[in-house]
């Protein structure tokens, strides 16, 4: 795979598709609000003393979720990375859950738990800080970033060679030289990956502040939103999110680089893997926080889902939530039945998967290598566009050219499979890189072309990656909230906006409902990815 | 010769299937003792153990007389080199080859006397200052095997450490590894599959078959006598059972005829090997034998319906 080298076809799909629909939009966007305010206007714009304000809580709500999920994270990822034991890869595997859960839900969730007559608050009121304002914005961050960590130190930790510790080990290296010299730098270098994700995240978080703290605690994305849907104000809307991006530049283009340029010396050799020191000190406060770890997201989905299903309408008795929300008043209310805004949910996110997958096949059959650093960065690069970014700049530009409102949902669709793109490439491309060329050329030696050999032997391969993939970016686009939001309109309204919209008509019962609907969704995507992509996932 | 490794008794297993039931055996202080056997006979299982890297079910492994059962591997006192050297990454050869003295403490002096002493014995001192990423792989596994000594430990573990160097340069390091490792008077256990690697380097041979020790001697011994059809067939010689019981018999012992006497067969496949041949013959009983000869025997064509005699067998004991 890395054999092949210069321009391919291949790519220009993948290539066209991040131009068009991440990298176009992101900048005409920023020109556009620039040329509208003027330098003056816009550097105006930017010491506005609300936005200012909006800078610090990104860099506040960031860096302290950043070393919060880290702090949890990180020990979690030494457990999963560093020690076999049995149930590890179920462990490893449901760590993904939280990425399929939509923030809303997340947020829902830790309202249940920590906010008043929460179910851990009235147990241990000094727990109910979490409920709400800066600590809650933390905690839900943390809930979807802690295990993004986890995950990223435990790929650090198996990156490093393991007879290499065994070397260090029959060189007379003690146990803590052995992780400082042999497996400690990667697990670092995967944490800092994963606190530099986390920090990007959650400065950019949009329904956490929005939902638990209100306009006092804006992000950066959610100040664009509000000037852009509430205020009115597209033009500066435009100025504060290009200087978003700038800002979130540095931490994300480190990532990359630490994600894209595997260290000297990498890749598993050998050996095997220690099992758990059950019984050793050093297990015990890893296995505390595993646990803890574990017992807080059943405990969230729990109780999310207990509420659920025991919703009450106004006045109503437990469960009687259930049948006003297909009924007609929501779809008189909301412009849209709750059977149509889980069709919309399902269809987009289907649509969006499928693009993500068949960009993710196409390039996959020319991966750049480890040395082409700027066209994999390129490749990534809607990582570096937020949600807003991408939603308004997407609504900015193409809505008008794609007909008008009539298009929201080819909008909708198109910036969810930009934003689930680099997972889904990940995902495909750790797969392919695992695969020996010697299977291509095997192919092509009887006389078949290079992209057919392609097809019929390496794909084939990484044919359970290539289902995750799919379904991760289905779980991402079923789940996604902020984009969606900011560009739907009634009649493309998806679950998640449509449990928003509920909570803003006041009708919690009814939110709470799509909020189990919603989890039950995505615990039956993650029983679908364990099932054809366990190994892929683990 | 003093004691060096005792190993009595072992046992190991992995996932619950036994891979080692009951080795035991001794290896001196200076001797070089080589450990075949075919992929997959507990060969690699047996060297974790012995350092640490995998647990014992059972046994006992003693050092000079000290117990290791249960002593974590870095205070053993065993260097081991793998198949493929593990230098540590972004650290010059010199780096890589004082960091065994350096944590065990050793002042800076003697830590670098050491090193150099390494370098010079190993002819690595041109390359002192090269970072590790930047040798070949023979440079590799030298400087492991100077890193490895320049700990001293007593007893160094060799698990193939040649099997993914160039064949070019793989016979002058196994010369230069048997004459440091000797001229430095350390036990030696090294690790192979190739038996020719295995009968060249080792003052002993141990003859390792499904998790068993089956046979242990010098190389002649043990290459002229084998004892069973594992030991005989991993040597290479053909195994028949005939009406006096399993016998070996060496590929160059075994003489082809067009007719009369012997076992009737029919060339499969020959060819020239150097200044001899080799030829594959399927016998009339279902057996496949091997045969060689030499310029004063003609190669026989492939397909040619032949009778197969031999000139010496070697009774086997199963």
């Amino acid at each position: 795979m890395t054999r092949r080298r210069g321009p391919t076809p291949h790519l220009l799909p993948l290539i066209g598709f991040v131009a068009l629909f991440g990298l176009l939009p992101a900048v005409l966007l920023f020109i556009g609000g620039w040329s509208q305010l003027g330098a003056n206007g816009s550097l105006k714009a930017l010491s506005d003393p609300l936005n200012r304000q909006a800078v610090e809580n990104s860099l506040v709500q960031g860096s302290l979720s950043a070393v919060a999920a880290v702090a949890v994270g990180y020990p979690v990822g030494v457990l999963l990375g560093r020690y076999e034991w049995r149930g590890q890869s179920t462990a490893r595997a449901l760590l993904v859950v939280p990425f399929l859960l939509p923030t809303i839900v997340v947020v829902l969730g830790i309202e249940d738990l920590f906010g008043p007559s929460g179910a851990v608050s009235s147990v241990l009121p000094a727990l109910s800080i979490f409920g709400a304002g800066l600590p809650g914005i933390v905690a839900v961050n943390v809930s979807y970033n802690a295990p993004l960590v986890a995950l990223l130190t435990a790929v650090g930790i198996e990156s490093a060679p393991v007879d290499l510790e065994e070397t260090v080990a029959t060189l007379g290296g003690s146990p803590w030289r052995r992780y400082l010299v042999a497996w400690g730098p990667s697990s670092w270098r995967g944490a800092l990956a994963g606190g530099l994700l986390a920090f990007v995240f959650s400065a950019l978080a949009f329904a956490a502040p929005l939902l638990l703290c209100g306009a006092r605690c804006y992000t950066l994305e959610a100040r664009v939103w509000s000037l852009a849907e509430v205020l009115l104000s597209p033009g500066e809307a435009a100025v504060v999110a290009s200087a978003m991006t700038l800002l979130l530049l540095v931490p994300l283009l480190i990532y990359l680089v630490l994600v894209l340029r595997p260290p000297v010396g990498a890749g598993p050799r050998g050996g095997r893997r220690p099992s758990l020191p059950w019984r050793s000190p050093t297990a015990w406060p890893l296995l505390g926080i595993g646990l803890a770890v574990l017992g807080g997201f059943v405990l969230l989905l729990g109780s999310v889902l207990v509420r659920g299903v025991t919703a009450r309408a106004t006045g109503g008795s437990a469960g009687s939530a259930w049948s006003p929300l297909f009924g007609a008043n929501v779809t008189r209310e909301l412009g849209i039945s709750t059977f149509g805004a889980l069709g919309n949910s399902l269809f987009f996110a289907a649509v969006a998967a499928t693009i993500a997958i068949v960009l993710g096949i196409l390039a996959g059959f020319r991966r750049p290598s480890a040395r082409e650093t700027g066209l994999r960065a390129y490749l990534f690069l809607p990582l570096l566009i937020s949600p807003i970014v991408l939603s308004f700049g997407l609504a900015t530009f193409w809505r008008p050219l794609l007909g008008g409102n009539g298009s929201v949902w080819l909008l909708i669709v198109l910036s969810q499979a930009t934003l689930g793109l680099p997972f889904a490439l990940q995902g495909l491309d750790v797969a392919l890189a695992s695969v020996a060329p010697r299977f291509r050329e095997s192919v092509e030696t009887l006389g078949a072309s290079p992209f057919v050999a392609y097809l019929e032997s390496e794909l084939p391969l990484v044919r359970p990656a290539l289902v995750a993939a799919g379904l991760f970016a289905f779980a991402l686009g079923l789940g996604e909230f902020t984009a969606t939001y900011f560009l739907a309109t009634p009649s493309f309204t998806t679950l998640p906006v449509e449990m928003y919209r509920l909570e803003g008509l006041r009708q919690p019962g009814l939110a709470d409902a799509i909020a189990a609907l919603l989890v039950v969704v995505s615990l039956a995507t993650f029983a679908a990815l364990q099932r054809v992509g366990g190994r892929v996932l683990a | 010769m003093p004691e060096g490794l005792s190993v009595r008794g072992l046992a190991a297993s992995w996932d619950r299937r036994p891979v080692l039931s009951d080795v035991s055996f001794t290896v001196a202080e200076g001797e070089f003792v080589t450990l075949m056997g075919p992929n997959g006979s507990g060969k690699s299982t047996l060297l974790r153990s012995l350092v640490g890297l995998e647990p014992i079910d059972a046994g006992e492994i003693r050092l000079a007389g000290r117990l290791l059962n249960g002593v974590p591997t870095h205070r053993r006192g065993i260097g081991l080199l793998f198949q493929e050297p593990t230098l540590l990454p972004r650290r010059t050869v010199r780096e890589n080859v004082a960091f065994g003295p350096e944590i065990q403490g050793i002042p800076n002096a003697e830590v670098d006397a050491r090193v150099d002493e390494m370098l010079e014995l190993l002819h690595l001192a041109p390359l002192a200052d090269r970072p590790s990423h930047a040798l070949s792989g023979g440079e590799r596994q030298r400087v492991a095997l100077a890193r490895t000594l320049a700990a001293r430990p007593s007893l160094v573990l060799l698990d193939e450490p040649f099997a993914s160097v160039d064949p070019e340069i793989r016979a002058e390091l196994r010369a230069e590894f048997r004459s440091v490792l000797r001229s430095r008077g350390i036990a030696v256990v090294h690790v192979t599959h190739d038996r020719d690697e295995g009968l060249f380097l080792g003052d002993r041979v141990l003859l390792l078959s499904e998790g068993r020790l089956v046979q242990v001697g010098p190389p002649d011994e043990v290459y002229q006598h084998p004892r069973t059809r594992a030991v005989a067939r991993f040597l290479g010689y053909n195994v028949t059972a005939g009406t006096r019981g399993a016998r070996a018999v060496h590929p160059s012992d075994v003489r082809l005829g067009a007719s009369g006497e012997g076992l009737p067969g029919r060339v499969l496949a020959s060819g020239s090997v150097g200044r001899g041949w080799v030829a594959y013959v399927d016998l009339s009983n279902g057996e496949r034998w091997e045969t060689r000869g030499g310029e004063d025997r003609p190669r026989p064509p492939a397909g040619e319906a032949v009778t197969v005699r031999w000139t010496r067998d070697v009774p086997l004991q199963d």
